[in-house]
Formats: structure tokens, C-alpha cells, sequence
């Protein structure tokens, strides 16, 4: 008995360390306030609030002129009894860049277009907000249960060659959301 | 079926591995240009090579521990597989770390050589020279919107459409337009007559204008121009009016600023990545090395293993032949040098093997013909004592222990004096040998008579010096045979036709003498006078009674040369030797019996053992002056790996002296006076007639004592 006690003690201890490490990495995480869809004439739309709290290291980082970028995944699952199978998936990709010389923040999306602003609050804002995002939607069974999830992923492969390594080991760089998921109405 | 394994020659093997390892450190190489397509995968080749580096490691560490445990059982080969190893380790390791320092410390230092304050500065410096040439273009715009837009104050929409133009035109601005607060547009002007619309302020702008009533940024549009835009308000009395206006700026300008803009935030990047890029650089340099060294350590391994084999295989080799095993063929396995040397090893054992079938056969007849020797040699009669140069016993065989009454053979290595301390008994017959064994040159004979355990013995010895080629003393051999059964032998035909002649030539006148003698008496008697009547009878009593004593004696001679005529019956010696105890009693002889057995059957002549015993008892009587007490002691001895009954016959009259020790079994041997001399000669006879044997015991001080050892037919366990 008192072996299984050590051997467990010993566990936790191994475990202190990396539930302290997701404990950090969860504090710059991207957030989803909220998510939800809007039905018009030409569609589905999704509207989402994500908040972008930026860690230090990152802040620095873009302000010394290495772009952040991340992506807006945007899935439909189809609920099954063991495992949700995706039925299609969206990306929107978003590039926060520092430009120095206008002292302004660029924030360029997936369709070419970049916005500059004056603070990082304002280009951050403005990822923010997604508004009247069309949804693709494929042939749905009409009897099937579906979801929709959607997550932002940070891009550590886009950073820099020589600083993408250490990020997968710093708290710091964990800027990506978890997933949130919700149940479209039949 | 038939499966076949197929198997990579070890050299194609090895290429492999190293072009593995070559390719996957140039697809990492690679990854870390960022333009190179390969650079997202610049991870995942990260964490490919890392595993590669942990499966490395792990094999060698398997070779490793491999080789440990082979040390520990100290397998053939282990020891040298290790040097080798250990020699390579070394000698791969230490320029490779070498190269590995000084390269990472060249890589820090030249990554820390690219920046320096200087430049820190010149790069500030040449931003904010941008940033003033930008700002003082903008003020410069936002001053003459400024104007325009005092010009348009308090005028109305229709008034503003028709000034609008020529104030443009003075202006050299790309678009000018007036519009509401609501985004409503008043009019517009445009350098492209094909933009109808003005490019209206976004929804950021929009934000921005209604909290500061004015708006001027620069603006890069998608095809990389940049724009100034000024938005700033007019004066009105209805409600408020926007003046925006679009001022491009000189295509050199955005050139030089952008070049100014990436190289100082290339220059910012690097600085922020500036550790990181000293670890990332190391880190790819250790795995380089440690890819490179751990994959050379496993072909190390297996390339020495290789090497090793042979040698391996020769020392099992060896070490079969070192047992004895001559018949060892190693197989060849290469052509090169260990392949030679390994053909030579099964050459030499071959020879070794037939060298080793001939000496085995020559050994095999030596020693046959050693055990042939021997025999003869443990068979002969003769005692034979074999000595080395310095004396020491070197062999003896059986006879000599038969002789000698001590297992000579158990003294082998040890010196004659020596053997004398264990056995006092044999200090004149070895002493002697020992003399002559010293002082003789040559080949020499010796009659030597000593006391032993069983009575006197008279050995005739012959000694032989050996010696080498070289004429040094290699030793010596004695022989010699126990002749006093043959003396005695002798003796005893000569005392036999003594007593046939005896017999013959004076019994047969002894009987005319007894009668003549006995006539005289009976004629002359009644004649003569009484004195001389007298006289005659004392002389004739004289005569008869010195006949009678010599006819007596002559018989006694006849019975002692009267050869055996023995009735041999199986009886029981302990009943016999009671009776004739029982005949003894009323002469008031004090008998003590100690019998091991009360069953003792011998097979013998009852009447002459029954003699024997008289004559014993007889003895004893005529040697003691005072009480006569006999001491019979009878046990179970072994002679000659055959059974004998001991019957000991004790004692306590005068004794025996020394010097009738050695002649007291011979006729008219007596120390009594009245004794006649042939008793004992009569007892030894018929014991010896019987396959006995008899002799003093000289440890027996307090009278006689004498040994008597007969075959016995069966001799009981109990009492």
C-alpha cells in the first residue's frame, strides 16, 4: 500500500509541472465569447466574439515586427455514436503585423485585404468581430444531428524559423482557443 | 515453401544509413530558409531528426550494454571489442566536440557581430528620418485641406459642387470629395475619370472622425501605393460637412520608405530572435553531431563485431586446444589477413592433432609397457626397491613389502634413515642397505640376517647402481629375497640325514651293546664277589641307562627326521587346546585363556598339533623355577590376503636371550638343561609342515612368548 501511495505521489509530482504549464498556457489563449448563427435570404451566417489576449512574449515579439497569425476554423460535425465525423470545414486566416514606419497595426485577412489601425486594441477589435461570416453548407440529412465548432488556431509554423521550436515549450506562445461547440437547429 | 530472408550486404547497409542521415539533415538544412517550401515542415524534420537521435542512442546503448554483459561473462573477443570501441569513441568524440565548440562559439559570436549600437542607432535614425519626411507631407496636406476647406465654409451644397473643382485643380490631390455626416456625398473630384464614386472613409475611419471631427493617416492601398488621406470638417450652418481629400505620394518616396520600413523591421525581428537563433543554431548543430556520431558509434559497432569475429572465433579456438581439443577447424570467412591467419590456426591444429594421435600411441605403448614392467615387477618374489640419486625411495613392489613387513610403497619419496625412525625393527637390514648403498660403485652382494616382527630372516641382497651416459649416479635398485625358509630348509635336511645316519649307525649297536651289558650282568653276578658283583651291576645299570638314554635320543632324532605323515581332519583348535590343557591341570599349571572365537575349525593333524602343544607346554614347564602360569591368547589374522588363526603361547619362566633368539627353533638349541634341544625344532617343523608359521615374540618381556599362525578353515564370530 505504501508503494502505490509513492508511485502516486510520484505521478502527481510529474504532473504538477505540465498542469501548471496548461494552467498558463490556458491564461493567453484566445477566447470565444460567444458564437451563434444568423439565418438570412442568401443563408447561414455565423457571428462570433473571440478575444485575443495577447501574452507579453507575443506583444513583443509583434511590435519588434514578426507577424502573428492565426486561424479561424470554422467546422460542421456530424454527431455520431462514437466519434463526430466533420461534414466541411472553413478557414479565415488573419496576419497581425507592426508596420514601424506609420506606427499603425495591419491586420490582413484571408481575402487580400488589410486594414490598418492605430492601436493594437483596434486591430485586435477588429479580428474580433466576426460578423455575417457566410456558412458553406453542404447537403445535410435532415434526420442527422449536426454541430458546429468553431476554434482559433495560432500558427507557430508561420513564426520564424528559429523561434517556432521553443514555442511549442513556453506557456507564452499557447495563444490558440478551444473549441466551442454548439448544436445547429434542424 | 521456402522463405529467404533477405539480408543488405553490411557496406550497402552503412551507405544507407549515412545517406538517411545526410538527407534528413539537408531537408532540416533547408527548412530553416524561411522562403523554402520545406520551412513549415521545419518542426516536424526537428522532431524526425530527434527521434532519429533517441533510436540512434538507443542501439548503441543496446551494443553498449551488450558488450558489457559479454565483458562481465568474458566472452572471447569482448575485451578487445571494447578497446577498439572504446579507442573509436575516443577518437571521434573528442575532434567532434572540438569542432562542435568552436563552431558554436564562431555561431554566437558572428551571430552576435551583426548587431552593434551603431547600427541600433543608424536604423532609429533612418526610420525616424522617414517618419519626418512622412509627417512633414502629411502636415503639408492637412494644411492645404485646411484651406480649402476655410474656402467652403458656410457655403451652400450646390455652391461647394461648383468651387470644388478649381480648388482641386490647385491642390494636386488624387480625389477630393465633400460629404455629410451620414456619409451622404455632396461632390467629388477625381484624377480617374473612371472612379465615379470617391473612395469613402471605412467604418474605422467613420469611428475615428465622429471622436475627433478630423481624420488624416496614410493609406496603403493593395497595389503597395500609398496615400495620404485627410478628412477634416467644414464649417456649416445646417449641419456639419466632411472635406476629404486623397494626396498620392512620389512612388520613390513609398519605395525608399518601405525599404526603410522592412530593413528596420528585419533588423528588429532579428534582434528579438537573436537568442533564439543562437539556441535554434546550436541546437540544429548537436543534432548533427550526435546523429553523425551516434550513427558512426552503431556502424562503429557492428563494423568492430565484424572485424572481431574471426578473432572471436580464433580465441574459442585457442582456448578449445588449450583443453585439449586438437581436432578445432575454424571456418574462413574472409580472404584478407584474419582469413589467412585463421587458415593457418586450422593448419597448425591439424598438425597439433596428429602430432598429439602419435604421442598419444607412443605414450600409450610406454605406458603399457610400464604396466607390464610393473607387473612383473609386483609378481617377482624378490623385494625390489628402486632409489633415486640422493637416496629417496623412487618404487618398491609388493615383495618388498611382503619381506619386510612394511608397506615400503607408502614411504615412496622418503630416505631410508628415515623409514628406520617409523620402523626400529628394520634398523640393521635398512641401515645396512643404506651403507652399501652409499659406499658401493658397483654391483654388490649381502646376506643380512635381522630379528623381524616374525622371527629371524636372513635376506640375501643384490644392489645395482644406476647411473647416466654422462657417468653421474642416477640412483640405485636393491633386490633381495627372504632365504631363511631355504637356510632353514637346509638345515633341517642336514640335521634330518644327521638323524638317518644316527639311526642307522648307532641305534642299530646300541642294542647288542644293552644285551652284551645285561648278559654280563646275569653270568657274572652269581660269580664274582660281592664287591665286585656290585661293582659289575653299577656298571651295567651304567651301560644300560646310557643306552637307553641314547636310544631315546636317537628316536628322538628319528622322530624329527621321520618325514609328515599327517591325518589331516577338520577340528576345533580351541576343544583341542582345552584338552590338553585339562591334561596339565594336576601338575598345578595355571592356564589363562583369550579366545576371539570359540569356534575355530583348522584342518590339521590332531596328533601333531596335539605334540605341539605339549611340547610348548612342556617348554614352559622346564623354563620355570616356581608357579607355572601359560597365557593362550587365539584371534583372527590376515597373512597373504588369506585367513590365519594367531595362537599365542605365553610364559613367565626365565625367558629367551638374545643371542638364542636367532637359533632357538634349531636341534640341540636349548638354554635348560635338562632339554633335549628338538622340541621346539619339533614345534616350528610341524607347524611349517601345517602352512604355519611360528616365532618369538620379542616384545613379550616376562618370560617366553611365542606365535603360532595357522590357515584356519573357519573362524567364528562369537564367543
Amino acid at each position: 500500500m505504501p508503494n502505490c501511495v509513492r508511485t502516486l505521489s510520484r505521478c502527481c509530482l510529474l504532473l504538477l509541472p505540465l498542469w501548471s504549464f496548461a494552467a498558463a498556457a490556458a491564461d493567453y489563449g484566445a477566447q470565444i465569447r460567444y458564437a451563434d448563427l444568423s439565418r438570412s435570404d442568401t443563408g447561414l451566417h455565423i457571428n462570433a466574439a473571440i478575444d485575443y489576449p495577447l501574452s507579453p512574449t507575443a506583444k513583443e515579439a509583434l511590435l519588434k515586427g514578426v507577424p502573428l497569425e492565426w486561424r479561424v476554423i470554422i467546422e460542421i460535425r456530424q454527431r455520431r455514436l462514437l466519434w463526430n465525423s466533420v461534414v466541411s470545414r472553413q478557414q479565415l486566416p488573419y496576419k497581425l503585423q507592426f508596420h514601424a514606419l506609420l506606427n499603425q497595426y495591419a491586420v490582413e485577412t484571408g481575402r487580400e485585404h488589410t486594414e490598418m489601425f492605430l492601436t493594437l486594441n483596434a486591430a485586435l477589435g477588429y479580428m474580433s468581430q466576426l460578423h455575417g461570416i457566410d456558412l458553406v453548407l453542404p447537403l445535410l440529412e435532415a434526420d442527422a444531428d449536426y454541430q458546429l465548432a468553431v476554434k482559433t488556431q495560432f500558427r507557430r509554423e508561420a513564426l520564424p524559423v528559429p523561434l517556432r521550436p521553443f514555442t511549442y515549450f513556453d506557456p507564452q506562445w499557447y495563444l490558440s482557443s478551444a473549441w466551442f461547440l454548439w448544436s445547429i437547429p434542424k | 515453401m521456402v522463405y529467404s530472408k533477405i539480408k543488405l550486404p553490411l557496406s550497402a547497409s552503412i551507405v544507407l544509413l549515412f545517406g538517411f542521415v545526410l538527407l534528413s539533415l539537408q531537408l532540416m538544412s533547408t527548412a530553416t530558409q524561411e522562403s523554402s517550401e520545406l520551412s513549415e515542415l521545419y518542426s516536424w524534420l526537428l522532431v524526425i531528426n530527434a527521434l532519429g537521435s533517441v533510436l540512434l542512442l538507443g542501439l548503441v546503448a543496446v551494443n553498449a550494454w551488450s558488450l558489457i554483459r559479454e565483458l562481465k561473462k568474458k566472452e572471447a573477443g569482448s575485451r578487445l571489442t571494447t578497446r577498439m570501441v572504446s579507442l573509436f569513441v575516443l577518437l571521434a568524440l573528442a575532434p567532434a566536440a572540438i569542432v562542435f565548440y568552436f563552431s558554436v562559439q564562431f555561431l554566437h559570436q558572428g551571430i552576435d557581430s551583426w548587431f552593434n549600437v551603431e547600427i541600433d542607432r543608424a536604423m532609429d535614425d533612418a526610420l525616424e528620418l522617414s517618419q519626418s519626411s512622412l509627417t512633414q507631407r502629411m502636415n503639408w496636406h492637412i494644411k492645404q485641406t485646411r484651406q480649402i476647406a476655410n474656402q467652403l465654409e458656410n457655403k451652400s451644397d450646390t455652391l461647394i459642387a461648383l468651387e470644388l473643382g478649381s480648388l482641386w485643380a490647385d491642390s494636386g490631390a488624387m480625389e477630393i470629395a465633400v460629404f455629410s455626416s451620414q456619409g451622404q456625398i455632396l461632390a467629388s473630384n477625381s484624377v480617374n475619370p473612371n472612379e465615379i464614386l470617391p473612395t469613402l472613409p471605412d467604418k474605422q475611419v467613420w469611428l475615428q472622425l465622429k471622436q475627433n471631427k478630423e481624420y488624416f493617416a496614410f493609406d496603403h492601398s493593395d497595389d503597395d501605393k500609398m496615400t495620404v488621406r485627410v478628412i477634416l470638417p467644414i464649417d456649416h450652418i445646417d449641419q456639419s460637412r466632411f472635406l476629404q481629400m486623397l494626396y498620392p505620394v512620389p512612388l520613390r518616396v513609398t519605395d525608399l520608405a518601405d525599404s526603410i520600413e522592412f530593413a528596420f523591421i528585419r533588423y528588429q525581428e532579428m534582434t528579438f530572435l537573436r537568442d533564439s537563433l543562437k539556441t535554434s543554431f546550436s541546437l540544429i548543430l548537436l543534432l548533427v553531431l550526435l546523429l553523425s556520431l551516434l550513427a558512426a558509434i552503431w556502424v562503429a559497432f557492428i563494423s568492430i563485431r565484424n572485424i572481431v569475429a574471426p578473432v572471436k572465433e580464433l580465441v574459442k579456438g585457442t582456448q578449445a586446444v588449450a583443453d585439449g581439443d586438437y581436432k578445432q577447424q575454424l571456418p574462413v570467412m574472409s580472404q584478407d589477413d584474419l582469413g589467412f591467419l585463421v587458415e593457418s590456426f586450422n593448419q597448425m591444429t591439424r598438425r597439433i592433432a596428429r602430432s598429439s594421435d602419435e604421442t598419444r600411441a607412443a605414450g600409450m605403448e610406454v605406458e603399457n609397457q610400464r604396466a607390464y614392467l610393473e607387473t612383473i615387477l609386483a609378481n617377482l618374489t624378490a623385494g625390489v626397491i628402486s632409489f633415486d640419486a640422493s637416496f629417496h625411495i623412487r618404487t618398491a613392489n609388493q615383495a618388498a613389502y611382503r619381506i619386510l613387513h612394511v608397506p615400503v610403497s607408502h614411504f615412496v619419496g622418503q630416505t631410508l634413515p628415515t623409514l628406520i625412525g617409523k620402523h626400529s625393527e628394520l634398523a640393521e637390514v635398512l641401515g645396512t642397505i643404506q651403507r652399501l648403498l652409499e659406499k658401493a660403485d658397483d654391483i654388490w652382494d649381502q646376506r643380512i640376517v635381522f630379528l623381524g616382527p616374525n622371527g629371524r630372516q636372513e635376506l640375501l641382497c643384490r644392489g645395482t647402481p644406476l647411473f647416466l651416459q654422462d657417468g653421474s649416479r642416477m640412483g640405485a635398485v636393491v633386490v633381495f629375497d627372504d632365504v631363511t625358509d631355504l637356510i632353514q630348509a637346509q638345515k633341517n635336511a642336514a640335521w634330518g640325514e644327521v638323524a638317518r645316519r644316527l639311526a642307522h649307525e648307532i641305534k642299530n649297536p646300541l642294542t647288542p651293546i644293552q644285551l652284551s651289558a645285561e648278559r654280563l650282568q646275569h653270568k657274572l653276578s652269581k660269580e664274582l664277589q660281592d664287591g665286585s658283583a656290585e661293582f659289575l651291576q653299577r656298571g651295567t645299570r651304567t651301560i644300560v641307562q646310557q643306552v637307553e638314554a641314547m636310544k631315546r635320543m636317537v628316536d628322538d632324532f628319528s622322530e624329527y627326521a621321520r618325514p609328515a605323515k599327517k591325518q589331516v581332519e577338520r577340528i576345533n583348535l580351541i576343544d583341542l587346546i582345552q584338552e590338553v590343557e585339562a591334561l596339565y591341570l594336576p601338575t598345578g599349571i595355571i592356564f589363562s585363556a583369550a579366545f576371539a572365537s570359540r569356534h575355530v575349525l583348522v584342518e590339521v593333524d590332531p596328533v601333531s598339533i596335539r605334540q605341539v602343544l605339549h611340547n610348548l607346554i612342556k617348554n614352559a614347564q622346564e623354563a620355570t623355577t616356581g608357579q607355572c602360569k601359560i597365557d593362550i591368547r587365539v584371534s583372527k589374522t590376515v597373512r597373504n590376503n588369506a585367513d590365519y588363526v594367531e595362537l599365542g603361547f605365553f610364559d613367565n619362566g626365565s625367558g629367551l636371550q638374545n643371542e638364542h633368539l636367532e637359533t632357538i627353533f634349531e636341534p640341540y638349541v636349548t638354554s635348560k638343561a635338562k632339554g633335549t634341544g628338538l622340541g621346539l625344532a619339533i614345534v616350528k617343523k610341524i607347524v611349517e609342515e601345517h602352512g604355519g608359521v611360528i616365532w618369538v615374540d620379542t616384545s613379550y618381556n616376562e618370560g617366553a612368548g611365542f606365535v603360532i599362525q595357522l590357515p584356519v578353515f573357519e573362524f567364528g564370530n562369537h564367543q
